[in-house]
């Protein structure tokens, strides 16, 4: 029995030594490949390109937009195309703490490091004299920002004209992810089926301790939700939701409908989106793209430029 | 990377739950062994139930389970269980409203043990309630069908407690299956023998 007991004891040691990830140098996880706009802020950060601007700058809307859980600013680059050569509203691509750099560093940032990079770059905005900032958040950006609001960050602020939320994960569609505080030890890391060009985008290997990271913001989030959230005075937000999406399930959409009113308590916008695509605003790289895919991307541009010019 | 076996449990939220049970029952087993005589005829235990979803929900509700001497020597239970989740977390508050219908075949072992080890499976039926008609066209609805296993502490007087552990084999993914039906979820119910007739 004593044997029985030790041989267990091996076996679920050998368990849970999990093997580092085989990273290679063609992914964002090397450490050799990094988000750009680490190096070039300026092309990326309005607080950056524009740090004294003029009264008619300071008046003219900025959208802040910021990607989801492993992914970097290339989310949010078609935006960018689509907004080439105009000049009555700012884009600001802010990439999320501890994302955009190598495997360790992803691994070390905590959801609250993720947040900072939104908070730095709201806050330098608004220090600039910027007076209509709207903030543009895809996947896991969507409950960072509803954490915000939860915890009164805006109190005394300058409160942003939009909120704007396309595929906002509260619930997540891998169930299993509710179990990553047991599982996640034993796996050490999950292992993506992504393209291989996404790898350089995207983060190949997810660590287990991110993963319990986004559970914990989750729980956090989906708890403020069933207390109930009100947006600052004068902010309107508004939820773009694929109606099927295998990352981030679609009863998100109904948990931030029940969950935040406006000032006047009023409920939220949801728009539900004939889509299959998680965060279908973002095309490039995808290999089976449909036209109502690019109509839905369209669309979805046109109505938040309309919303931050209102 | 590697983790001690108590870095492992540790981490895990299930460890306190864990670590509540195995205290409560190792309270029981060091009882003097008084367990329930078997009855002579039915069993019909009435109770509620309790249970919580790993990373969602408290769901509570009604419990109702039949045996019989002729019904592999009340071993084994047939049930009905109806818990919602508008008696659990969505009680006042923003929570999505959601039921969950079951039958149940449960099938105790050592009978004449205090605690006594039981499996259980479950089938039934799951409706979410999603308040708007905005999102007619997500999944709502879906089967139910979940294996069990757990404990039956029966004392001598006709109550019983049941704790276990159940994994839903149908879950939501955000293509299919509502999103509110997850996979593992805990649950105590307690529960008397309506049928019960004291001999002494």
């Amino acid at each position: 029995m004593k044997s029985f007991f030790t041989l267990l004891l091996v076996a679920l040691l050998g368990l849970s030594c999990s093997k580092e990830p085989a990273i290679t140098d063609d992914m964002l996880d090397s450490g050799k490949l990094f988000d750009p706009s680490l190096y070039k802020p300026e092309q990326y950060l309005i607080s950056k390109a524009i740090p004294n601007p003029t009264p008619e700058q300071a008046a003219r809307p900025v959208i802040i937009a910021c990607h989801g859980y492993s992914a970097t600013t290339f989310e949010w680059d078609e935006f960018r195309t689509y907004l080439a050569g105009r000049s009555d509203v700012y884009l600001s691509q802010v990439l999320l703490g501890g994302h955009g750099r190598s495997y360790a560093d992803f691994k070390q940032a905590t959801w609250r490091d993720w947040q900072a990079a939104i908070t730095t770059e709201y806050e330098a905005l608004v220090k600039a004299g910027y007076t209509n900032v709207s903030l543009l958040m895809s996947s896991t950006s969507g409950p960072l920002l509803l954490e915000l609001i939860a915890s009164n960050y805006f109190s005394g602020r300058t409160a942003p004209r939009n909120l704007l939320l396309v595929d906002p994960i509260i619930v997540p569609s891998a169930k299993s992810l509710s179990l990553v505080g047991v599982l996640g030890p034993v796996l050490g890391y999950i292992d993506t089926d992504q393209p291989a060009v996404e790898d350089r985008v995207y983060y190949h290997f997810r660590p287990q301790e991110t993963l319990q990271q986004l559970e914990t913001l989750l729980n956090i989030v989906r708890k403020d939700l069933e207390k109930g959230i009100m947006l600052p005075t004068g902010t309107l937000l508004k939820v773009y939701k694929s109606k099927q999406d295998p990352v981030a399930d679609p009863v998100s959409a109904v948990l931030i409908y029940e969950g935040v009113k406006n000032a006047a308590g009023q409920a939220t916008d949801v728009q539900l989106i004939n889509s299959k695509l998680h965060v279908y605003t973002r095309l490039r790289l995808r290999s089976d793209v449909t036209m109502a895919d690019q109509q839905n991307q369209t669309a979805t541009f046109a109505d938040i430029v309309n919303r931050a010019l209102r | 990377m590697c983790f001690s076996i108590h870095t492992l449990f540790h981490r895990g939220r299930l460890y306190h739950r864990l670590l509540l049970t195995a205290t409560v029952l190792s309270c029981f087993a060091a009882l003097p062994a008084r367990a329930q005589e078997r009855p002579a005829g039915a069993v019909l235990d009435l109770g509620i139930r309790a249970q919580k979803t790993v990373g969602l929900y408290t769901e509570n509700g009604i419990t109702a389970q039949f045996a019989h001497t002729k019904l592999v020597n009340q071993r084994l239970y047939i049930g009905v269980t109806y818990v919602t989740s508008r008696l659990g977390t969505a009680l006042n508050s923003n929570a999505i409203k959601q039921d969950n219908y079951l039958a149940s075949v449960l099938y105790l072992f050592r009978p004449n043990w205090l605690v006594r080890p039981l499996v259980r499976l479950n089938a039934g039926y799951f409706r979410a309630d999603y308040g708007s008609d905005l999102f007619r066209d997500l999944p709502q609805t879906s089967l139910l069908a979940s294996p069990e296993i757990g404990v039956c502490v029966c004392p001598r007087f006709p109550l019983k407690l049941n704790a276990s552990v159940g994994y839903n084999l149908l879950t939501g993914d955000g293509v299919n299956g509502p999103g509110t039906l997850y996979p593992v979820f805990v649950q105590t119910s307690l529960t008397w023998n309506v049928l019960h007739k004291s001999t002494r």
